[in-house]
């Protein structure tokens, strides 16, 4: 490391100012990039592990139909879901702290949305290249299918959107949720996920009411996979603007 | 350092009685505002007012870009200062507490006699 | 002088409570200025609305010439180091070190080296693992490294032990005379740091009691103490901050004796003792509580 000895640099730029919130986060990987590769290999093993044993224990002649049931396999989800927890807590954790150094929450929350980003391009460039890996493997030698599942599409740019998106989804939500949450503590998230239950219901109630099931489902087989993910990123863009505004007017409370 | 009084007041007493006892002899610098400072725990404005006290009265003056040193005659200048507030400092607290003890004059200078013997 | 900081009738609420009630003051530009006050009294508020970290319920707040809130170019030149913050959990202390320079452009690495093994803070231990005295440590060293121009230290040593209190004194004492800066100490512990001040502001309740410059308020009060009659004949009509007796002896405490008055004092049999800034505060503090009582 330079020795940075009695200075006076120029303050940072914008641009500076916001990557260095970004560094922040990542000062210690652990909770964002280690814990959750980590989850993901224990959760690949566990797969492994699992198909194996039932492998070894069914006829030979039942081993294809078997294989294909391994390609329903959801248990690689889990990676996106978690990612709002990883959200949730870098932003409480770190929000009252860059507040001392002095950074504003404008700053805050875009390094913080660089951050996430960044991470969702890791992650999804991550898991394109285990997808491919595992067709290239048929299936580790199981025929499993955890990242390759037709879930994520089929060529490598559909699933490397697709989980793109995916990521951004789960991580905009979970800058939301951290907002309420810095702002409003418990009880603000609790109104929080009350308020979108009744929302989640209250559309599924009016799809019912209105007996459009069939125009909802018409439209996503439509926009197909890719589209359908495509639609999603607007609600990650909605939930991360929501979320800044809230932030806002959020103190670092002891 | 205590509360009786001003700071800086109190060092400027504290340079004087180095610059009277002969240990800042005169022509010779005297340490920075820093380190007066730093020595006496004190905010380096007091310290400057301190001194700078003692440049009004004429004991220090300042060479640009050099420092602080004593001047000539300061000495002199100095204990004449102290001589006169002398009787009121030290003589008339000394005939008051003698008083509240009943110690007469003839007493008072025959003590002071033997002490000083 | 420049004024680093403006504030007028700044307010804050939180629900019912008052924490701030119609503050004006200024903190003129590189100089040490204790904020004083009891537990409670609206310091750490105070600090936080004019960091931007809190917001003002009423009133005007420049820092630099800008309002702070949400002003990168204004708070890029402040340091704020609280006694309460926390750190990410898993931080070690040399994490803290690593990261505070990019925040802070005049940060001092050798001065920080210099403060770390000073204080004696393991950089490599975790945070949670620490002493409250280590974690203090952290946040001072902080403090005094990043060098920023505009300096708050919210009783941030109360954790450190009477040893590591002076070694902290005494860097930002000489550190300050080297760098000049804007330093804005808040306390309690009013004769510790007393000497160190250039300018006091004392808060009680939310109010600026006392906004005036520490040599002028030091030996500004003087305690006379005698018989009773003799006493109470001294002092007359004087404004009296504070009364004791006990038997046949009585004390006053008042302001502003010349040295005329003081060797009439003297004369007239009473004993006079010095009254240190502590002292001070806490007899104008009561003095204001007992006014809140009267009038509630």
């Amino acid at each position: 490391m330079t020795t940075i000895t009695a200075t006076d640099r120029p303050p940072a730029s914008a641009l500076g100012r916001i990557l260095n919130v970004a560094r922040l986060h990542v000062v210690t990987p652990w909770t964002a990039i280690g814990l959750p590769w980590l989850i993901l290999g224990v959760i690949l093993l566990g797969n492994l592990g699992i198909w194996a044993l039932i492998l070894a224990n069914v006829a030979e002649e039942d081993k294809a139909k078997v294989s294909e049931g391994f390609g329903y396999s959801g248990s690689s989800m889990f990676i996106f879901v978690y990612m709002m927890v990883v959200a949730v807590q870098a932003i409480s954790v770190t929000f009252p702290f860059a507040l001392g150094y002095g950074v504003t929450r404008r700053d805050y929350y875009l390094g913080t949305g660089v951050t996430f980003i960044g991470l969702a391009a890791m992650y999804s460039t991550g898991l394109t290249i285990l997808a491919a890996l595992e067709e290239a493997t048929n299936g580790w030698g199981l025929n499993g299918s955890m990242f390759s599942t037709f879930y994520y599409g089929e060529a490598w740019y559909e699933r490397l959107f697709i989980f793109f998106a995916a990521f951004l989804f789960f991580f905009s939500v979970g800058m939301a949720a951290a907002s309420i949450w810095v702002r409003w503590k418990a009880n603000g998230l609790v109104a929080f996920f009350i308020g979108l239950g009744v929302l989640i219901l209250g559309g599924g109630a009016l799809i019912t009411y209105t007996a459009s099931w069939v125009a909802v489902g018409t439209f996503f087989a439509n926009a197909g996979l890719v589209g359908s993910f495509a639609w999603s990123l607007v609600i990650s863009a909605i939930a991360a603007v929501g979320g800044f505004f809230v932030l806002r007017r959020a103190t670092p409370k002891g | 350092m205590d509360e009786s009084r001003p700071l800086f007041v109190q060092l400027a007493e504290q340079i004087e009685n180095d610059i009277i006892a002969g240990v800042m002899p005169e022509e010779a610098q005297v340490p920075s505002i820093n380190e007066f400072a730093a020595f006496y725990r004190i905010n380096p404005a007091t310290a400057l007012k301190g001194v700078n006290s003692l440049v009004d009265e004429g004991a220090l003056y300042k060479k640009r870009g050099i420092g602080m040193f004593v001047a000539t005659g300061a000495q002199a200048q100095l204990k004449t200062k102290r001589r006169d507030k002398f009787a009121a400092e030290f003589v008339t607290p000394l005939l008051t507490e003698a008083a509240k003890l009943g110690i007469t004059s003839e007493q008072l200078a025959d003590m002071i006699r033997k002490a000083g013997k | 002088m420049t004024a680093v900081i403006e504030v007028a009738g700044l307010t804050k609420r939180f629900g019912g409570v008052t924490a701030v009630d119609d503050a004006t003051f200024r903190v003129e530009e590189n100089k040490i200025y204790g904020l004083l006050g009891r537990n409670g009294a609206g310091k750490t508020t105070i600090m936080q609305l004019l960091t931007g970290q809190d917001f003002a319920t009423s009133g005007s707040i420049e820092v630099f010439g800008q309002s702070p809130v949400e002003n990168a170019s204004v708070l890029q030149r402040v340091s704020f180091i609280k006694e309460s913050q926390r750190y990410p959990d898993d931080f070690r202390a040399k994490h803290v070190f690593t990261s505070a320079p990019w925040f802070f452009s005049h940060w001092d690495q050798d001065f920080a080296d210099q403060l770390i093994a000073d204080f004696r803070v393991p950089v490599n231990r975790r945070i949670k693992k620490m002493s409250r005295g280590q974690v203090s440590a952290i946040g001072v060293i902080v403090g005094l490294a990043s060098r920023a121009p505009l300096t708050f230290f919210d009783e941030p040593y109360l954790g450190l032990d009477a040893v590591a209190r002076q070694i902290f004194y005494d860097r930002l004492l000489a550190d300050y005379a080297e760098h000049p800066r804007t330093v804005v100490l808040s306390t309690h512990l009013i004769d510790e740091v007393s000497n160190l001040l250039e300018h006091v502001l004392v808060i009680d309740e939310g109010r600026i009691i006392i906004d005036e410059d520490a040599e002028t308020l030091r030996g500004s009060a003087t305690n006379v103490a005698g018989t009773r009659s003799a006493v109470d004949q001294f002092v007359g009509s004087r404004e009296v901050l504070h009364r004791d007796s006990i038997g046949g002896l009585a004390t006053a405490t008042v302001l502003g004796l010349t040295a005329g008055e003081r060797a009439d004092a003297v004369s007239a049999g009473l004993e006079l003792a010095p009254v240190s800034l502590q002292q001070l505060i806490i007899r104008r503090t009561n003095t204001s509580e007992k006014e809140f009582e009267v009038s509630a």
